[in-house]
Parts: structure tokens; C-alpha cells; sequence
């Protein structure tokens, strides 16, 4: 069947990718997105956005030159059965070939009813801790993450006293033990405070939390970093495998004919599980992959890319390779005080405090699995 | 229209080189080469100029 018209829901990393390789390929017939904004390029609202208003701008997709039809309005349902996605403003809009790229949102901890909880997932989200952080003279950061991480940086760079709570060491479950202390140590140095607990939050407006303990902490800004949610509610009855997301396989096809997904609404069916890897660089893979596949072309590009990057207290850091970073690495090459080029195994290659280019550590990686070094 | 890079910024990821090749490139090291620093992009350049722009993860290209 030749495909006339394409709708991707989702104008985000994933969705984006998807509008972009389908033209870089030679697609010419009907591109539609629905997508109530234009879409985010997410990686900087915890970085650079969240430390400077004057990047705001620059994370904003603009696909005005991909000959896209922009449906502002959010899809909220799916008719397999007539290849049609009902949007929110009541239009109607039939494919040939559907991409599922509504991306998560983030998980939230406040109880029904309690006001004030602070997510970072949107550029408004960036916006207004932005500016309660311009206001504030402390903070909490309930999770221990990447993104909690760096929500505490950008606050403790700002001048305020930050404490990270959390259940477990922080960044360890993904980084594992060796570069967890290390930059947690960091941190610390920062003036970060950690402490290990869970935590409810309380006051309405949040004001603070409750540690296991029955301790109460309190600060001006309270910032929950614990995860997001695949935002797949509007699938739920349109026959969509679902199972932390929608089940794609390494064509980033899903269980109904014509219809693929890609990036953090999906999750990749590896065997008798599925796996949700949440992370930009899965995003753009699995935006060209479904890209390809719509077009029927050879998929050229893994379902799942094992990279990300992350800059907490000041370091960059780069990991190519699966996680978690398990035992103690072998130094590459030493910039001091633990930071260089690191390998663990020939799996996995980091680039800790220093700076070096994707395409250079993938090509270290590639050497380390050729020579079989252990 | 013309692109600034930011070079400071730049992690060398290669998404403008796949968007916009005959403007953008990584040297054998991974840094960054823009071929119309400076200058005007040619204009049927500019589409894939702005794919590039929209395509940074780092955000460290804009128009100006």
C-alpha cells in the first residue's frame, strides 16, 4: 500500500525525529500533527533553561519547514478499525500510517487535593522553578535521579541550600556504585545535602516533607523528581498493547497493523518483557526506525541506543553503553580526581568531567568490543 | 538567515550533520565544523538549517 498520509501525535523529540526523517527520506504526501504545542526538545529544561531564561526559546520545535499540517489539539482517541485519530478540538483525521509519540508525564507524589507539588517535565514547568528558585533560599529535591540531580545543581549553583531526599543512593540504581560516590561526593561539595529516607510531601501548598522518621523538613521550593508516566491514557480502549507504554517491536511496530510508536510513550518488547528506557537518545532511535518503517524501508537504526548524558555539579557526563555500571572501571585516561575516560568491560565507555564527542566514544566502544578487552 | 553555534555547548552529538550535511559536519575528532559560521545560509539551505537548529539536543545552534 503506498502511504499518503502520515499522522504523528506528538511534535516532541520523538515525534519530531519521525516528521523530520520521513521528508530527509523523500516522503511528499500528507504529514499531520496533533499536538496541542509545538513541541519540546527536552534535554535542556533541566540544564541550561533552568539556569538561564535566554535558552527558553531555543527549545521549541519549529517544523514550519517540514510541510507539516499542525492540529493544535491533543488526540484523545484512536479508531483502528477507521484509521482515524479523534483530537480534542473534535476533528477527525485518517492515516495510513499512525506514530504514537505522546511522550510521559511526570509522575507525581502530592496527595488528591494538596496543591504546590513542583514537576520539571514541560517548558512552564522550567519556567516556574526557574523562578522559585530565583526566590528561594532553599530547596528539597524528593529523588535522587538524573533529573533530580540536576534540578539540585541548577538550585545550589543559584545560592540556595539543597537537600536531595531519597530511599536509595542516589543515581547508584543506573550508574552504580563507583560513579554514584563519586559524584555525590561532588555534590556534596556543592553544598547538596543528602539524606536517605522516603518522603511524603506536606503543607497545601507543599511546603516541606515528611521523612520516614516522622521528621519534617521544610524549604521554599520543593521539587518532585520521581519518575514519569507514559502518557498513553487516550489509547486505553483502542486495542494498543499497553504495558508501561506502548509495546513496540525492533521495527517500532505495535500490535495493530499500520499504527508504530517511538520514544517515551513506547516500550521495546525484548523477549518475554519489556523495556522502558526513557531517555533521549531512544527518542530520535526510535523516531527513525518507525520513520523507516512507515515508508517500508530497511530500518537502519537500532530500536534501543544506549547513550545519555547528564551534567550534575558542574560535570558532564556521557555513558555509552548499557546500564548499570556494575564494579569499578578501568581508566582510559586519567583527568584527575577520578574524572577521564572510563570503560567498564568493553560494554560500556564514560566520559566523566571531561569533554568528548558522541561519535569519538562510540568509536573507543567499538574498538574495546573488537579486542574482546574484559 | 544565519545559524550561531555555540562550540562551548556543543556535545558533538551529529544530529544538524544528518539534518543539514552540506552545512554541518564533525571533524574525525567529533567537534563540530559549520561550514557558513558567520555567514548567510544559502536559501535552499534554510529548511534544513532549521531542522538542524530544531534537531540540537543541547540547544547550541539558533538562528540570528
Amino acid at each position: 500500500m503506498t502511504v499518503r498520509t502520515v499522522v504523528v501525535v506528538g511534535g516532541s523529540t520523538a515525534g519530531a525525529t519521525v516528521l523530520r526523517d520521513l521528508r530527509a527520506r523523500g516522503y511528499e504526501g500528507r504529514l499531520t500533527l496533533v499536538d496541542p504545542e509545538r513541541g519540546t526538545n527536552r534535554p535542556p529544561l533541566s540544564k541550561a533553561v533552568l539556569a538561564d531564561a535566554g535558552h527558553e526559546a531555543t527549545v521549541r520545535m519549529d517544523h514550519s519547514s517540514l510541510d507539516v499540517e499542525h492540529v493544535q489539539a491533543s488526540a484523545t482517541r484512536l479508531d483502528h478499525e477507521a484509521r482515524t485519530v479523534i483530537a480534542s478540538d473534535g476533528s477527525e483525521h485518517r492515516f495510513d500510517a499512525l506514530v504514537v509519540a505522546t511522550g510521559s508525564r511526570a509522575r507525581r507524589i502530592a496527595e488528591a487535593g494538596q496543591t504546590g507539588e513542583i514537576v520539571l517535565r514541560t517548558v512552564e514547568d522550567a519556567r516556574h522553578l526557574r523562578e522559585r528558585i530565583a526566590d528561594a533560599s532553599s530547596a528539597i529535591v524528593v529523588g535522587g535521579g538524573f533529573l533530580g540531580l540536576e534540578v539540585a545543581t541548577a538550585a545550589a549553583k543559584a545560592g540556595l541550600a539543597v537537600t536531595v531526599v531519597d530511599v536509595d543512593p542516589p543515581l547508584q540504581r543506573l550508574l552504580g556504585e563507583h560513579l554514584a560516590a563519586s559524584i555525590c561526593e561532588r555534590a556534596a561539595a556543592l553544598g547538596i545535602a543528602f539524606r536517605r529516607s522516603g518522603a511524603a510531601l506536606v503543607g497545601g501548598p507543599v511546603r516541606g516533607v515528611r521523612l520516614d522518621d516522622g521528621e519534617e523538613i521544610m524549604a521554599d521550593a520543593v521539587v518532585s523528581c520521581v519518575g514519569d508516566e507514559p502518557a498513553t491514557d487516550w489509547l486505553r480502549d483502542s486495542g494498543l498493547e499497553l504495558e508501561q507504554g506502548v509495546v513496540i517491536d525492533d521495527h517500532a511496530r505495535t500490535n495493530l497493523a499500520d499504527v508504530y510508536a517511538a520514544g517515551d510513550a513506547a516500550v521495546v518488547r525484548v523477549g518475554d518483557t519489556v523495556v522502558r528506557g526513557p531517555f533521549w537518545a531512544n527518542a530520535v532511535t526510535q523516531g527513525r526506525v518507525a520513520a523507516a518503517s512507515v515508508l517500508g524501508l530497511p530500518v537502519d537504526a537500532p530500536v534501543v541506543d544506549h547513550y545519555f548524558w547528564t551534567e550534575i555539579a558542574g560535570l558532564p557526563l556521557k555513558v555509552v553503553g548499557p546500564l548499570p555500571l556494575e564494579g569499578e572501571p578501568r581508566v582510559l585516561e586519567d583527568a584527575g580526581e577520578g574524572t577521564g575516560l572510563l570503560a567498564w568491560g568493553s560494554s560500556a565507555v564514560v566520559a566523566y568531567g571531561i569533554r568528548r564527542s558522541v561519535p569519538r566514544l562510540r568509536a573507543v566502544l567499538r574498538e574495546l568490543s573488537e579486542r574482546g578487552a574484559g | 538567515m544565519r545559524i550561531i553555534a555555540d562550540y562551548d555547548r556543543c556535545e558533538g552529538h551529529g544530529l544538524c550533520a544528518d539534518q543539514a550535511p552540506d552545512v554541518f559536519d564533525l571533524d574525525d575528532e567529533g567537534d563540530l565544523i559549520h561550514h557558513f559560521d558567520g555567514a548567510e545560509l544559502p536559501a535552499e539551505q534554510e529548511a534544513a538549517g532549521q531542522r538542524a537548529i530544531d534537531a540540537c539536543p543541547v540547544a547550541a545552534l539558533r538562528a540570528g
